[in-house]
């Protein structure tokens, strides 16, 4: 008996180190990139933007002569919001990345299921895999920050002691902590939920929707929440505005506020005797104390709820995800039998490519791509949530009600326009990964040289999936921003743009969209900012003359025959410099770095 | 005479190690060629350098006299290939797969549909076409390409390891289906390392050991050489087995009694 019982703890161990390294090796990296270097590579960017985060937020602690401990305390509501906010978003990101892999899998049963293994056994140890991955994460993602921010803090309120920096640092390692278990939970939580509502084949329909859905919401959430002010977290606290989706958020506050927070509102300021000159501005300290004191009945009552809420998520998560793996996956899929939908989207392609079969392919290739690929999806799924933040943010500042074209803000016409790029530049950023590194074969065996027609086929595919649509789903809000009339010449303007800045994207792309190997982009910190600045400045650049237009009727008309000349000037350039059939490299590699740094002669 | 698809001195490194080194073939309309060898002898990259997915580093491939990496496109529309490892795009269904492939061949739209509906109801997989290939059997998914190698009615078929998963009645239709197709006018180079099936369906045979051709001819030819009535086995065996197949096998059982 407890030879066996040894025997099973000692698999458990194994299968879940197993199930761990899988997570990390093949789901959320790549089946064949470098392991350590993309481990690596992966927690400096999360350690430094924590880092820079950390500090960008301190300037203010840092600059001080000497901070107030009230008026620290109520800012520092913000930016513990945004902490928490951050370490629950990213980790539940993290679990939308490992989607497939947070249960049990066809291949584990094809691998693991001959093995003398009970299959108890297999489960537990792939929950447990999930939750050291969680934990590892946020532990990670929060290490750095959870110790500078509470010094940076309290460096210059004077009278700070180390007993209560220490209580600081606690509470809030432990509050974004819990925050981001709450967050990599929710979605285990939710996945686990939607499979025992769904079943099984219903599930298998619905899990990518389910799971683009979560990863443009926690995407939206975590670019928003470094605009919330310290006074928009104090309206949500007193009640005064309903706090919504941020709730959890808040839970996690209180809990923070409640276990050390309110040390820095109670922190009696002792200053040196060479400052007795300074003119202490009590009054100010005194208000900020009273109105931060006033919060803590609502943050007793909210986090109450928090400390409830892991519990209740994590045991709804662990339960789901028990029942729903008793049995290993049937390998039994889903049909993708075409519907009626599919059949006029079908006919209606065909039609647009009518005699180029080639075409089609890239147009059909595309879309299957775009919406099965996982990697495909979710590119698309954080340039639609980058894309709105920009609009939320727009609508914040403007208002939602009517405007006359004499006297419309930049910002309105600038929503669609950024999310077009947006979009598009995801787009074109998803061509550049292959669907299947392995399966590209494939194409290279029948593909027979027409890159133009295969590439137009592709445009057209984005085109229509990510302006059209978007463009036809935004008209709504459009026509209660600016009207009828210039919502739908909104529209036509914009497709026009998205037209050109597709064909504009993809002049200079010698490689197979969807089929070559992915070679990274070289020198991401300099290509990033300075896409980010030239995306804003052509956003709002755009936006500025079509408000111009929109005033009448002859400018909009000689505005969008500019646009269409652009636009063919661009499609003309693109034709010349593909007329002739050029040899694609399919399994291009990345510059190693010695080569990169010029390294290999030394 | 010069053979519709010949291959001269062809040589493949990779980095400082070579695959196979001066290989030559050549092969007429209606020949079933047959590439033996054991694992790493170059099959697979005889097989590659003849598809044109690979260039060799010496040597050249000619189709219809015309070196192959000049007119790579034309001699890639001519070819159908098989290849040892079913990799395909697993998040289509098979009939999207085949719809990919027929487009990209350039089939007409008509031509196509009837041609794909039609291959997969012969292959049994019909039932199967509209669930995505991630569900796929390894039999299901060889079906799938072997139905994409002729889609498009190639000159040259290349098949690497085509019977590998199907299940009975799939072989049987693929050991009358390629004496079919050879006998209509088209070159099909058979790898494999089921010699039954080699012996039964290929009138030539090559047999590569360690990058280089250590035998060719008919089979017949082989038995005259080696001096004995022997099976196809028996003679690759005797060419290209370094190891006493009893011997080991008694160590193995051996080993896999061992208990402390």
């Amino acid at each position: 008996m407890s030879t066996s019982a040894s025997g099973d703890s000692r698999a458990f161990r194994v299968v879940t180190r197993l199930f761990l390294r899988r997570l990390i090796d093949n789901d959320l990296i790549s089946p064949h990139a470098d392991r350590h270097h993309s481990l690596a590579v992966l927690y400096a960017l999360v350690v430094s933007l924590a880092v820079f985060a950390t500090f960008f937020l301190s300037t203010g602690y840092l600059a001080a002569f000497i901070q107030l401990p009230g008026p620290a305390a109520l800012s520092a509501l913000a930016d513990r919001f945004l902490y928490i906010a951050a370490s629950m978003t990213v980790s539940a990101l993290a679990a939308l990345m490992v989607w497939d892999a947070l249960a049990l899998e066809p291949r584990d049963a094809a691998i693991l299921g001959p093995l003398p293994i009970a299959a108890r056994t297999l489960t537990r140890a792939k929950l447990a895999a999930a939750v050291v991955f969680g934990t590892i994460l946020t532990v990670a993602l929060n290490a750095v920050p959870g110790v500078l921010y509470p010094l940076f803090l309290t460096l210059n309120i004077r009278g700070t002691q180390g007993a209560t920096i220490i209580r600081l640092i606690a509470a809030h390692a432990a509050t974004v902590t819990m925050a981001g278990l709450f967050g990599f939970f929710g979605v285990l939580a939710v996945r686990g939920t939607l499979r025992w509502l769904a079943g099984e084949r219903a599930f298998g329909r619905l899990a990518s929707l389910v799971q683009s859905a979560l990863v443009v919401a926690m995407i939206t959430g975590l670019l928003l929440a470094p605009t919330v002010r310290a006074s928009d977290v104090r309206r949500w606290v007193d009640g005064t505005r309903a706090p919504g989706s941020v709730a959890p958020v808040l839970w996690y506050l209180a809990i923070n506020e409640m276990l050390a927070g309110h040390l820095v509102a109670n922190t009696r300021v002792v200053l040196p005797p060479r400052l007795a000159f300074f003119p202490f501005p009590r009054r100010v300290d005194e208000d900020a104390r009273t109105i931060y004191h006033g919060l803590t009945p609502r943050f007793a009552a909210l986090a109450k709820q928090g400390w409830l809420s892991l519990p209740v998520v994590a045991g709804l998560a662990i339960a789901t995800f028990f029942w729903t793996n008793r049995r290993f996956p049937d390998r039994a899929a889903t049909a993708l039998r075409p519907t009626r939908f599919y059949g006029v989207v079908r006919r209606a392609a065909e039609r647009l490519t009518r005699g180029d079969p080639e075409a089609q392919a890239g147009f059909f290739f595309t879309l299957q791509t775009l919406t099965r690929s996982a990697p495909h999806r979710t590119i698309v799924a954080v340039s639609l949530a980058v894309g709105l933040t920009h609009a939320f943010i727009a609508l914040t500042q403007t208002g939602v009600h009517r405007f006359e074209s004499s006297s419309m803000p930049r910002a309105i016409p600038a929503m669609s326009v950024f999310l077009l790029i947006s979009l598009l530049a995801g787009f074109w950023y998803a061509a550049t990964v292959p669907a299947e590194p392995l399966a590209n074969w494939t194409i290279r065996s029948a593909w027979l040289g027409n890159q133009q027609s295969y590439l137009s086929g592709v445009k057209r595919a984005g085109l229509i999936a990510l302006a059209a649509v978007p463009l036809l789903l935004m008209l709504p809000l459009n026509v209660s921003l600016m009207g009828t009339a210039a919502a739908v010449e909104h529209s036509v303007v914009a497709l026009l743009f998205a037209t050109a800045l597709l064909d504009a994207l993809f002049v200079f792309v010698d490689r197979f969209p969807f089929a070559c190997s992915y070679v990274p982009i070289q020198n991401p910190k300099v290509a990033w900012p300075a896409s980010l600045a030239g995306v804003l400045t052509l956003t709002y650049g755009f936006a500025a003359l079509e408000c111009q237009a929109l005033v009448a009727l002859p400018r909009m008309v000689a505005f969008c025959a500019a646009l269409s000349a652009i636009a063919f000037l661009v499609k003309a350039i693109d034709r010349d410099r593909r007329c002739e059939e050029r040899p694609i490299e399919f399994d291009a590699r990345p510059t190693p770095a010695t080569q990169r740094l010029d390294l290999a002669a030394h | 005479m010069q053979a519709r698809l010949e291959a001269r001195g062809l040589t493949k490194y990779y980095a400082a190690i070579s695959a196979i080194r001066n290989v030559n073939l050549a092969l007429e309309p209606g020949t079933i060629l047959g590439l033996l060898g054991p694992n790493g002898s170059g099959k697979s990259t005889t097989v590659s350098l003849l598809t044109g997915l690979r260039e060799p580093s010496a040597g050249q491939i000619l189709f219809d006299g015309r070196n192959i990496g000049d007119h790579l496109v034309e001699y890639k529309a001519r070819v159908g290939y098989v290849p040892e490892d079913a990799h395909l795009y697993t998040f289509l269904s098979g009939r999207e797969q085949l719809e990919l492939i027929g487009r990209l061949r350039r089939l007409p739209d008509g031509l196509r549909t009837r041609k794909i509906a039609a291959l997969l109801d012969l292959f049994g997989m019909t039932s199967a076409a509209d669930q995505p290939i991630s569900g796929y059997s390894k039999g299901m998914r060889q079906k799938i390409l072997l139905v994409s190698a002729l889609l498009h009615d190639p000159d040259v078929l290349i098949l690497d390891e085509p019977e590998s998963g199907l299940d009975l009645s799939a072989s049987l239709v693929l050991r009358h289906l390629i004496p079919l197709l050879a006998a209509r006018g088209k070159i099909v180079v058979y790898s494999s390392h089921v010699l039954d099936y080699v012996e039964r369906l290929c009138a030539v045979v090559v047999v590569l050991h360690r990058g280089a051709v250590v035998a060719e001819g008919p089979v017949h030819q082989l038995r005259a050489m080696m001096q004995r009535q022997s099976s196809l086995e028996e003679i690759v065996a005797q060419l290209v087995t370094t190891v006493d197949p009893a011997g080991t096998a008694r160590e193995i059982a051996d080993v896999v009694r061992l208990q402390t």
